[in-house]
């Protein structure tokens, strides 16, 4: 029911978000290229088909999403100048921009929006499947209007701020009538965005120039983009101080470097600029096995790691103690206050005897092994010192290491394992990628869900209410309840909240000014001389 | 003519190797946790069941094994090697853009090795057993008995980043946009580390060799003859000795190729270079299986090739074997 | 007798034993110097040698004692490095006796597979084993030796391959001796020398094989190995370059004491060269 700023250009709005006295003095200059480093290689650079910030990061430049996040974490215009919902949440209008063009030169329309909505995110974006599950049509009654149709209920804030990441448009007139999945533009972009796609050498760069035409006149200011792939991390820091690359986004670089170039001065470590996109490092027991059937037993766990010790030692203060699914940088779900699982050794060791399972010969309880995801160093580092702190308490770790794959099918799938590590990735909203870690119901096989044999009927009643109510107020209060049940019983523990890390190059002016920055368009980004 | 028909019954006499050795890799890497479709959702960062359910049914991979690996035999006879799921891509292109990298890293290591090696083994044979033949030989099983990436980013770390001679990795500078010399050039310049590290491996094998075979050679009858002659030690040495030596050396090329391909994946790795060994890491991490037993056809293809070449030298340097026997 | 004085004569092959021991050393006595668990929390992650006397060469990236690693890790990458090239060698010897011997078919079946193997590289194989069946230290092993096989084979064929007709055998086979006899009792005895001292060179690939696993991330991390110190020491390279420095110099010094060995003991049986100069 809230009219959108529709006066407010993108650009603009990012620009008046931008603090700091310095930076208003200096006039921006245009012309330059920046290099950005990228760890690893996506399939698929199209952010309509993927809901990846390794893809933004690339596809953000070339594409637009309908809405995106100002610097207060609020949605603003972008494809999309202004919205309204109906009281019943079932209609949501969308009024679109005019005066927009492909890179191709075809205008932009409501169609385009209708089919992305209807083939692309409905049918294939992951996230955007569940998300658009009660999406019934598109309506285009003028080429600048789209109207969403819902079969349940949709909160607008919900819809909002999960379409700045799963909200991506592509051109109809590219994809109708193809194979949507192996659309050559999948991998090299057609948008509306302030940089065009030039040329994509697989294992080595991609590259975008400038966008003369692009609807924000004026903008962008850099004439080139490029990314470029360096799987070896330390030899991306190498990179970075020979002066080849400027940024190097989403915590790529070793945990060691970005803390020593914390302290050189070429250089922004920082995680401003990534508080949309909040992670936290998980602890997920297997419910099915005979000690973690017991609540008490996955507690002991818990008050067995001293996660400040962690965070301080080890993640070099990139890092603090979660305190439940909602990370506290989301203040529209976030509330504080909660029970916590404080470090307490001798707790733990009483909570494990009273569960019936004292130390046996060799002061031994039972065994767990223990899967950690392969990507992240924190994930490993997390992953032994569990390992060093359960064995204490009588409980001998086994690291059972996998590859992606073999990671996602033995936990999500097979449920083969006691213990596992990952990451959790929250996206401004609970209902998109943070209640499917608690909810019962989805098929194994499915990453990042609840495979964990625990089930709680009112937990899944507490979603199910919270996905579709319509009060903001009352939807935080159900998300606060769903929080406490949730931290009481610990199927998975949130133990590490964090904030992706970006390394910047400290010629750069106008970088990290959102929430989501790096998966952001970047048309105001300029090289200080 | 002869030899053309002699290569085509070397590789015709090759063939029933590899297929059963393609066959054997599919089977294998069927017992793998995971599939291609894992491995995306992974790279995605989510996704749910019906999403894998259709990809799955989308890459053929729904089928049962027998009827997997009958496909993909059948579409090997035809000579194409199949559609690549993490890549998008077919098979043959994905890996006749990685080509190049690895066939140039491969070739420069080669001659770094065999060259310095040659130098360096005729240094310490000459003096045998003197100071010289000590520090080489030494010297020789150090670089042998030090792991590759360990070394290159230890000379990442001090020719790129502390002394700014040489780049840090990649393949070329990116978007420069050179063309002919400059852009050999601008490669060769990225391509000097990577070499260096490569190359140090076999190095200690060929000094060793070459040392050995130069002991060897000296001591037979020809060359005293020849020194008795009274020719001048060089001249014996380029004569009579090298000539001989260079057989094993040649030889061993062929045995190396192999091992050199697997090297590659880790200094490809460090370096970042866009070449056949990473991307062999990379599609058995994904459960690429296509892009993979398509890696294996092509290096064993290559390995082929190099001994092929490696039999014409040596019908040329020793003219006793014929290259029709 | 001979032959031992010859290896005593030069130096390199003496330094080569002297470090092997002390390696060999190093391993017998983890125990008894770092009696706790290597792998276990030790004090603040990252201090450099030298900064606190309770790790005389510092901690790693998990706060876990480096010495301690590197005494305890002898032992897995010597175990390693014994165990694998035990397999290669076994597995090679009988594969190439069994071709040598026979010849005919049964020899080209067996050259064809060891020549796929070679074609191969060893390398890729290796990560697709690991791939398939896991990263636990005995399965690493084990891979490692699968994939080392061919050239103590091919080694072991052309030895079998020289001696099968010579004069001795044929007389044995004369006097009605059976096969597995002749093989085990009169063939191998003579053809076994340049494959133990090719033994080697198969140790020295798989301890460099498991680091460069370790390395990519995909050894067993739940042991003590040079290779996972290195790998772990990976990220913090340029900083802390310590950390898989000394690991790197204990694995260079193990390979080269292994290699200097090596080549004593093929200069010590092949005396011809040595005596020349």
């Amino acid at each position: 029911m809230q009219i959108g700023r529709r006066d407010l250009l993108a650009g603009a709005a990012v620009a008046a978000a931008l603090p700091g006295a310095l930076r208003a003095q200096e006039q921006p200059r245009r012309g330059g290229t920046v290099t950005v480093h990228m760890g690893s290689e996506q399939r698929i650079l199209n952010g309509s088909l993927r809901a990846s910030t390794g893809v933004y990061v690339v596809a953000a430049k070339m594409q637009e999403p309908l809405v995106e996040l100002d610097g207060e974490g609020r949605p603003v215009p972008m494809l999309a100048v202004a919205w309204q919902s109906a009281p019943d949440g079932l209609t949501h209008t969308f009024r679109l921009r005019q005066g927009v063009r492909w890179h191709d030169g075809k205008p932009f329309t409501s169609a385009d929006v209708q089919y992305t909505a209807m083939e692309m995110w409905k049918k294939h974006l992951n996230y955007g499947t569940a998300l658009q599950l009660y999406l019934q049509a598109v309506d285009t009654p003028d080429p600048h209007t789209a109207v969403f149709r819902y079969s349940r209920p949709m909160p607008q804030d919900l819809l909002l701020r999960a379409m700045v990441d799963l909200g991506y448009i592509s051109p109809k007139h590219v994809f109708e009538g193809t194979n949507v999945l192996e659309n050559p533009a999948n991998t090299a972009p057609v948008g509306t965005g302030p940089f065009r796609f030039v040329q994509y050498e697989r294992g080595q760069f991609i590259i975008a120039d400038r966008n003369p035409d692009y609807w924000n006149a004026g903008y962008p200011y850099l004439d080139r983009i490029v990314w470029r792939f360096i799987t070896d991390k330390a030899a991306a820091t190498a990179a970075m101080e020979a002066g080849q690359v400027q940024l190097s986004p989403y915590s790529s670089l070793p945990l060691a470097d970005m803390d020593r170039l914390r302290k050189d001065p070429r250089f922004i470590v920082s995680t401003r600029g990534n508080e949309g996109n909040a992670v936290t490092n998980t602890v997920e027991f297997n419910c099915r096995r005979d000690f973690f059937k017991d609540v008490r037993v996955r507690r002991a766990i818990c008050h067995a790691l001293d996660v400040d010790f962690f965070c301080e030692n080890f993640l070099y203060g990139f890092g603090k103690r979660g305190t439940g699914p909602i990370p506290s940088s989301s203040p529209d779900f976030y509330t504080p206050g909660m029970p916590q699982y404080e470090f307490d050794r001798r707790k733990a060791e009483r909570l494990l005897d009273e569960a019936g399972f004292r130390r046996g010969a060799g002061g031994v309880r039972f065994r767990v092994r223990l899967l950690p995801a392969p990507w992240g160093e924190d994930i490993a580092l997390w992953a032994t010192f569990i390992q060093q702190s359960l064995q204490p308490i009588g409980i001998p770790v086994e690291i059972v290491r996998r590859d992606a794959a073999g990671f996602l099918t033995a936990v999500y799938r097979d449920h083969d394992f006691d213990l596992a590590t990952g990451w959790h990735q929250y996206r401004n909203d609970p209902a998109v990628s943070t209640t499917v870690w608690y909810r019962s119901g989805s098929p194994p096989g499915s990453p990042w869900t609840n495979q964990f044999g625990w089930q709680s009927d009112e937990v899944d009643r507490l979603i199910d209410d919270a996905a579709s109510e319509l009060d903001p107020a009352r939807r935080k209060a159900k998300y606060a309840e769903f929080t406490r049940k949730v931290l009481e019983e610990v199927p998975v523990w949130m133990a590490i909240e964090r904030q992706f890390i970006s390394v910047t190059s400290a010629r750069l002016r106008n970088h990290h000014n959102t929430p989501r920055w790096p998966s952001s368009h970047w048309s105001d980004l300029w090289i200080a001389s | 003519m002869k030899f053309l028909a002699y290569a085509a019954r070397r590789l015709a006499a090759s063939l029933p190797t590899l297929l059963i050795l393609l066959a054997g890799l599919f089977v294998l890497l069927q017992f793998a946790p995971g599939d291609t479709v894992d491995a995306l959702m992974a790279q995605a960062g989510g996704g749910d069941a019906v999403m894998a359910a259709e990809l799955r049914r989308f890459y053929g991979l729904d089928l049962s094994v027998p009827e997997r690996l009958a496909a993909y035999l059948w579409r090997l006879v035809r000579l194409d090697l199949g559609f690549s799921a993490i890549y998008n891509k077919p098979v043959a292109t994905v890996i006749l853009e990685r080509l190049t990298p690895t066939l140039l890293l491969m070739a420069s290591s080669l001659s770094l090795a065999f060259a310095a090696g040659m130098v360096l083994g005729v240094l310490a044979a000459r003096r045998v057993n003197g100071w010289p033949d000590t520090v080489i030989s030494t010297l020789g099983l150090i670089f042998y008995a030090t792991p590759s990436f360990w070394f290159g980013l230890m000379g990442i770390v001090v020719f790129a980043v502390k002394l700014a001679w040489l780049p840090p990795g990649g393949y070329g500078t990116v978007g420069a946009g050179y063309a002919g010399l400059r852009l050999m050039l601008d490669i060769a310049w990225h391509l000097i580390l990577p070499t260096v590290t490569l190359a140090l491996i076999f190095l200690a094998i060929y000094l060793r060799i070459m040392r050995a075979a130069m002991l060897e050679v000296l001591n037979l009858d020809f060359v005293r003859a020849a020194r008795a002659k009274g020719l001048s030690e060089t001249r014996v040495l380029v004569r009579h000795v090298l000539r001989n030596a260079l057989l094993p050396m040649v030889t061993l090329i062929g045995l190396q190729a192999g091992t050199m391909l697997g090297g590659s994946v880790v200094v490809e790795s460090v370096f970042s270079l866009p070449g056949l060994g990473r991307l062999a890491y990379e599609s058995v991490v994904q459960r690429d299986l296509n892009t993979l037993l398509g890696i294996v056809f092509v290096s064993a293809i290559l390995v082929i090739v190099v001994n092929f070449v490696v039999d014409l030298l040596y019908a040329k340097l020793d003219p006793r074997i014929t290259a029709t026997g | 007798m001979a032959a031992f004085r010859r290896y005593l004569r030069s130096p390199a092959p003496v330094l080569g034993l002297v470090l092997l021991m002390a390696v060999i050393a190093m391993a017998l006595c983890a125990d008894l110097v770092f009696p706790r668990d290597p792998l276990a929390l030790a004090g603040r992650p990252l201090q450099w040698p030298g900064t606190n006397p309770r790790f005389w060469l510092g901690t790693d990236g998990s706060g876990r004692d480096i010495a301690a690693q590197i005494f305890h890790g002898a032992r897995v990458s010597l175990l390693i490095g014994v165990v694998a090239t035990a397999i290669a060698i076994a597995l090679g010897i009988a594969i190439g006796a069994v071709a040598g011997f026979y010849g005919g078919g049964v020899d080209t079946v067996l050259m064809r597979v060891t020549e796929a193997f070679q074609t191969l590289p060893n390398f890729i194989l290796l990560l697709v084993l690991v791939a398939v069946f896991g990263s636990d230290i005995v399965t690493v092993t084990v891979s490692i030796g699968a994939v080392s096989w061919p050239a103590p084979a091919r080694l072991t064929r052309a030895e079998v391959l020289s001696l099968r007709n010579r004069e001795f055998v044929l007389a044995c086979r004369t006097l009605g001796m059976g096969d597995l006899r002749l093989i085990l009792g009169e063939i191998l005895p003579n053809a076994l020398p340049p494959v133990i001292v090719y033994a080697s060179v198969v140790m020295a690939v798989a301890i460099l094989l498991e680091s460069a696993l370790a390395f990519l991330g995909l050894s067993d991390p739940n042991v003590a190995s040079w290779g996972n110190l290195i790998g772990t020491g990976r990220t913090v390279i340029r900083s802390e370059w310590y950390v898989s420095a000394i690991p790197g110099v204990a694995i260079l010094v193990t390979v080269l004491a292994v290699s200097l060995v090596g080549q004593g003991l093929n200069d010590a049986l092949n005396p011809r060269l040595k005596e020349r100069t």
